[in-house]
């Protein structure tokens, strides 16, 4: 490991503690899972005493919330930090030293990523095994993993993006509010894509949303799942143009800073 | 009388440091209406496919989500400092106030204002409209409702923040059980049984906050109001009791307080 | 004028426990009076009691024992009535609302003590001239230099009047220019007020130009309480001497003459005048050859105030 790399290392190792620190958060996290699984398992349950084709697979349903709750509640809310960064001018002095500030914080999320994947996951997994009596087969969740770890990395990207904003917003957190939403909405976290109006899949499959929530949750739902190729190349692509918007913005801030002194 | 003054000077000057930078007072409005808007986008799509939710329909689900989203826009925007009383109570930002000849609970809520909570309760009342709820003649009902509901959210929320005054660092949990109460009031009541609705009518009162009130627009009832109106008087009073102990206790200095 | 204290403390204690098995005394017994009108600085190291003591005499912290009254209400009994009298301004936290311009505190506060308008009108007049603050008085306080705030925020704290002004720290983290202005303007309002004034501080020289009387705490005792000159007369050993010198070196081998630092042609001594008089000292200096310049000064109050500090650690306090 050159020390280049080794540098990256230690942040991630820095997000890791700091993930493992917060254990109120964490805690906070695992319970928000365990109470809205509960609530839609309720309401699965309400829809499907109506008999209708879309709640046939009951316990589907409540699998496929319980993905795209486990890749929303494991991404930390990083604009926040990096916000506050760079409205107390704590991020001048990171440009002073030798290292990229985008990829320190890619490395970062990675390390926080890796520290809360699996206590919100154990939480998601437990309770839906409680509320639907079934699980997953292993070929499925062994699919699943590794396209939501990538989801998980592109959600990063987008918080990584809106913190950046705040070089030239007073205020990021109403950016963050609507990207959320579209987050949940264009997403499909909690109704699968396929139950929209064929308008409105076609209008989220222009957006990034689709790829990060419902495409990789859609590979639990047997009768949902994706064309795993399609995917694949769908969060790659987001994630590179993600990676590039966010260097973008951070040194065209870089040299805004420079020019007019922040 | 002078308390009720004040209170008024309070708000005023509270009102003006939340407009001063109107550029930011407009878009934390009208993004935090769009926020709630784009939300029930899911609702509507839902609600599309399927007739009903035990009884609850699109327009039953739009009441619901104008009562709340009314209700905590007014306390946020009047009462903000609300959110803030943990990090007031951990930091020793009591101590300004307390050393003031005004009742502190009334000041530490005054203190601050949140524009989001306008952009909450123009989305409420959109809300509200768009059910069909929202006519001349049960506005002034709604108001009741709303201010009730606005109530019990403060009593509550009151309660909440109020933790840190016995056990330290719990700013995190009391966010979580306020945020914890919000969540709730976005779901029909059907959807709930047992155990958990009796929790929902006590220790996290979604129930009085919007299940309570929309029942009422549903299948008007005087026991529905009573059962609001009481809540609401209940858990204020509950709150106020709760926090003159905190306080009592803070200046008792048994939290353990940085010295010198 | 009254001649009943305005500020009464008497075996005051208040202990906190900062771990399961540790019980600090952060104020340990603590007896002593203030006259109205009177200027009082209390110093000492962090953990020394200074807040502690504040807070309880501003009715904000209960004390274990002891008794206290602050013009003659007992602070944490009669809170709401002792805060209409009372002024607080603690140096790392604000009263004034940040997006606001100070006008807008202003009128506030007004209304939190029941001051009469015009009466309140005519005192923010001239105390806005007198602090000069007609510049800020609408600008958003988020806009205002450090020293700018500080002045509003003492403003602040004298519109109603008050007959006791707590300071926790009022001139930190101001530069030199702005600690001079505040400093003045706080011993002109305490004179012309009648206003007596407790204040705590890191800062000697706020001791020096705004009080008359130092109450020195360590550990939650008072180690020395008496005005400032009887303190430098008191534990005053040695005067430092700065002498520039023709020749390159001098030899100052007197006893009680110690050598602090030594430059091509200039010496600085401290120097005890009981073991050799000061005279002396410079005549064995110009023996040596041409004194070209001489500075004599009392020890700085901070060297005064540490040895204080560690006669008392010394004695095993």
């Amino acid at each position: 490991m050159t020390p280049r790399v080794g540098k990256y290392v230690a942040f991630g190792r820095v997000g890791a503690s700091q993930a493992l620190g917060n254990r109120a958060e964490l805690g906070g996290r695992m319970a928000f899972v365990a109470i809205i699984l509960g609530v839609f398992s309720s309401l699965w349950q309400a829809v499907a005493e109506h008999g209708l084709p879309i709640a046939a697979d009951r316990a589907a349903l409540v699998w496929y919330l319980a993905a795209t709750e486990w890749i929303v509640l494991t991404v930390p809310a990083a604009h926040v930090d990096i916000e506050r960064e760079i409205r107390t001018g704590d991020v001048t002095c990171h440009l002073t030293r030798p290292f990229s500030y985008p990829l320190a914080l890619a490395s970062q999320g990675i390390g926080m990523i890796f520290v809360r994947a699996p206590f919100v996951g154990v939480a998601a997994f437990v309770c839906g095994v409680v509320f639907t009596g079934t699980a997953p087969s292993i070929t499925l969740l062994a699919r699943f993993v590794p396209f939501a770890f990538m989801a998980m990395l592109l959600v990063y990207g987008l918080h990584v993006v809106i913190g950046l904003l705040a070089f030239w917003l007073t205020d990021v957190t109403p950016v963050f509010w609507i990207a959320q939403k579209l987050l949940f909405v264009l997403g499909g976290l909690m109704l699968p894509l396929t139950l929209y109006p064929d308008w409105m899949q076609r209008l989220a499959h222009f957006t990034p949303f689709p790829a990060m929530l419902g495409g990789p949750a859609g590979l639990l739902v047997p009768a949902t799942a994706p064309d795993t190729v399609r995917l694949a190349r769908d969060l790659a692509v987001w994630i590179v143009v993600m990676a590039m918007a966010a260097r973008a913005l951070f040194e065209r801030a870089v040299r805004t800073l420079q020019v007019s002194g922040g | 009388m002078s308390t009720w003054t004040f209170a008024r000077a309070l708000f005023a000057t509270n009102l003006r440091a939340a407009l001063a930078l109107r550029g930011a007072f407009l878009i934390q409005a009208l993004f935090m209406l769009i926020n709630n808007l784009t939300f029930f986008i899911v609702w509507w799509v839902l609600l599309r496919r399927v007739p009903d939710l035990r009884g609850w329909r699109l327009d039953d689900i739009e009441v619901l989500f104008g009562i709340t989203a009314t209700s905590f826009g007014l306390v946020v925007a009047v009462a903000g400092g609300v959110r803030h009383l943990g990090r007031a109570i951990e930091e020793g930002e009591l101590d300004t106030l307390l050393t003031q000849p005004k009742p502190t609970l009334l000041y530490a809520l005054g203190m601050r204002s949140n524009a989001s909570g306008v952009g909450d309760m123009v989305s409420g009342v959109l809300f509200l409209v768009m059910s069909g709820h929202l006519t001349l003649t049960s506005a002034p009902l709604l108001v009741v409702l709303i201010l009730a509901s606005a109530a019990t959210f403060l009593g509550c929320g009151i309660v909440f923040h109020s933790l840190p005054f016995w056990l330290s660092r719990t700013e995190t949990v009391s966010r979580q059980l306020w945020e914890l109460t919000i969540t709730f009031a976005i779901y029909p009541e059907p959807l709930f049984g047992g155990a958990l609705r009796l929790l929902l009518f006590t220790a996290i009162p979604a129930g009085f906050v919007a299940y309570l009130p929309a029942r009422m627009l549903r299948d008007p009832s005087p026991v529905t109001l009573a059962a609001s109106v009481g809540a609401a008087l209940a858990y204020v009073a509950i709150a106020v009791w709760v926090f003159d102990r905190g306080v009592r206790r803070y200046t008792s200095g048994s939290r353990f307080v940085a010295f010198g | 004028m009254s001649t009943a204290p305005a500020i009464r403390l008497q075996e005051l204690t208040r202990t906190f426990r900062v771990a399961p098995t540790t019980v600090v005394r952060a104020v340990d017994r603590l007896t002593l009076s203030v006259v109205p009108g009177e200027r009082v600085a209390f110093i000492g190291p962090n953990g020394a009691g200074k807040s502690t003591t504040l807070k309880v005499l501003s009715g904000i912290l209960h004390p274990d024992s002891g008794e206290a009254t602050v013009l003659g209400y007992v602070p944490w009994r009669d809170r709401r009535r002792l805060a209409f009298e009372i002024g607080t301004v603690f140096g790392q936290r604000s009263q004034l609302w940040y997006h606001l311009p100070p006008r807008a505190t202003f009128a506030l506060l007004a209304h939190v003590y029941e001051v009469d308008p015009s009466v309140h009108r005519r005192r923010l007049a001239s105390l806005v001239e007198a602090f000069d603050l007609g510049a800020c008085l609408d600008t958003p306080v988020r806009q205002l230099s450090l020293g700018q705030r500080m002045r509003a925020e003492i403003v602040a704290s004298l519109l109603h009047a008050p007959r006791v002004l707590f300071l926790d720290e009022p001139t930190i983290g101001l530069d030199v220019s702005a600690k001079a202005t505040i400093r003045g303007l706080l011993r002109a309002q305490s004179q012309d007020g009648h206003a007596t004034l407790l204040l705590t501080s890191h800062d000697t020289g706020d001791i020096e130009h705004v009080c008359e009387r130092v109450v020195i705490l360590h550990q939650g005792r008072v180690l020395w309480d008496g005005s400032i000159d009887g303190l430098r007369r008191r534990f005053m050993k040695t005067k430092r001497l700065t002498l520039w010198s023709e020749a390159e070196r001098l030899t100052l081998d007197l006893p009680g003459a110690r050598v602090l630092a030594a430059r091509p042609h200039v010496t600085e001594i401290a120097l005890d005048p009981r073991k050799t008089a000061v005279g002396a000292l410079v005549d064995a200096a110009c023996r040596q050859g041409l004194l070209h310049d001489l500075t004599i000064e009392d020890t700085p109050l901070d060297e005064v105030i540490r040895d204080i500090y560690g006669e008392a650690a010394g004695h095993g306090s």
